[in-house]
């Protein structure tokens, strides 16, 4: 008797895991529900919004440069994206994700980006019907290739916990310095390019074998309360790299181990 | 008390099995939660952990029991996570070890059940060595720098041990009672 009870809760566990515990999100969802966030910190989020809006701004200039040299050049459409409220955070402690209180019944669907206000909040990993389970960029596992948006010198970027993250740079001279603004690179397939992401606050030219750089986050990735998921899938934006890219360009960084 | 005596021997197993299930129920639930007063360092008491210790703790648990435990929970917390690296593996060394130390120092089992001490001391240790399992873990799978897992480890595994202990007593307590006496009546 106590065999088949270890048996079966074993197995029930089992079940559990090859879910991705779909039926726990769905349970904490349900039961958080009266708790779950009211929008306070106002004040933070603005900050971090005009942060966001200054970094749009100096890529939108970097890129207004760009398209006077390129003539035949498409832009994409604007898609629209679902705000939904930060439920909960990682489950244990070595990884960085949050769960967000909408799911596919809102159209959600795993690789999807999560924007915060600010900037690149992270990607959707599982989906159940009314949450989703988000691998933020602060964690170690999640990798993006960035650009420098002054300078256009390209590099990819590894989370530290947190709300930082290093910055490992491709050229062994990279014109960098404290301050200037980081956003994804076209290289990157997991996310859309130029999407904000943070701020340079130091430069480590001596590393080796590259040279690296620690980036904050521009988003307050530790108290967001609300977040944005937009549509993305690795198989609709390769069209659309194509149009923007030189034909020179490999899609090589970016590449996230799972 | 009464109550629980006028009852059948197997409703009474009925509702401890419920209670038991709730409790890893309301844990597994607790854990995307950071509570204020219950997190430090963005990080909150690892409360599987403190289950498998206080469902091991038990008199007459055996290795394999405990273990067994330790796996259910584990890949509980997996289906929560990331399936890799497991969290089975920790959680089923905890389990097995601490029978193990309950039945080699032959440390009285009614000290631990009288006194919050021993039990928050054994979770501290119990959160430690799961914590460096997990960092073992991590390491051998590669895709993070040791340094990293050893910054992330220092602050993980500190955080996590003291939070553990101190809420290990009002989980512990609760659920030992329960177990006791349903254990009790089915003797008598």
């Amino acid at each position: 008797m106590p065999i088949a009870l270890l048996g079966l809760a074993v197995t029930a566990a089992w079940g559990v895991r090859q879910t991705q515990g779909a039926a726990m999100f769905e349970v904490y969802n349900f039961v958080t529900r009266p708790f779950q966030a009211n929008g306070s910190g106002q004040e933070q989020l603005i900050l971090a919004r005009t942060q966001e809006l200054q970094a749009q701004v100096l890529e939108l200039e970097t890129q207004n440069q760009k398209l006077k040299e390129l003539l035949n050049y498409v832009s994409g459409q604007k898609k629209k994206g679902v705000v939904a409220p930060i439920i909960g955070r990682s489950a244990d402690h070595w990884w960085q994700q949050v769960t967000l209180g909408r799911g596919s019944n809102d159209g959600i669907k795993t690789d999807f980006t999560v924007m915060g206000p600010g900037g690149l909040v992270g990607r959707v990993v599982s989906v159940t019907p009314n949450t989703s389970l988000v691998l933020l960029i602060s964690d170690p596992t999640s990798q993006l290739g960035v650009a420098v948006t002054r300078t256009r010198h390209m590099g990819f970027l590894r989370g530290k916990g947190k709300n930082k993250a290093v910055m490992e740079f491709f050229d062994n001279v990279p014109n960098v310095k404290p301050g200037d603004v980081v956003s994804t690179s076209s290289f990157s397939q997991l996310f859309p390019a130029s999407l904000p992401v943070g701020k340079v606050v130091s430069v480590d030219m001596n590393k080796t074998p590259a040279p690296e750089a620690m980036i904050e986050f521009s988003a307050p990735i530790n108290s967001l309360e609300w977040a944005v998921v937009y549509p993305h899938s690795k198989e609709t934006e390769k069209p659309d790299q194509k149009d923007s890219e030189s034909p020179t360009s490999t899609p090589q960084e970016g590449v996230e181990k799972k | 008390m009464k109550s629980l005596r006028r009852m059948s021997s197997r409703s009474r197993q009925f509702l401890n099995f419920t209670v038991t299930f709730t409790s890893v129920l309301l844990c597994l639930l607790i854990l995307p939660t950071r509570m204020p007063g219950m997190e430090l360092l963005g990080i909150s008491p690892n409360w599987l952990l403190m289950w498998v210790v206080a469902w091991s703790i038990k008199r007459k648990r055996t290795i394999w029991g405990a273990a067994c435990m330790g796996l259910v929970l584990g890949l509980l917390q997996d289906g929560m996570t990331a399936p890799y690296p497991s969290h089975a593996v920790s959680l089923m060394i905890v389990g097995a070890l601490t029978v193990v130390l309950l039945k080699s120092w032959s440390i009285p089992a009614d000290i631990v059940e009288r006194d919050p001490i021993p039990i928050a001391l054994i979770v501290f240790g119990m959160a430690l060595l799961a914590e460096t399992v997990m960092g073992i873990q991590f390491f051998a799978m590669g895709d993070r720098a040791l340094m990293d897992i050893w910054m992330d480890h220092q602050r993980i595994a500190l955080c996590s041990a003291i939070l553990s202990s101190l809420w290990a007593p009002v989980l512990y307590f609760p659920l030992n009672r329960l177990w006791e006496m349903t254990r009790n009546l089915e003797k008598s």
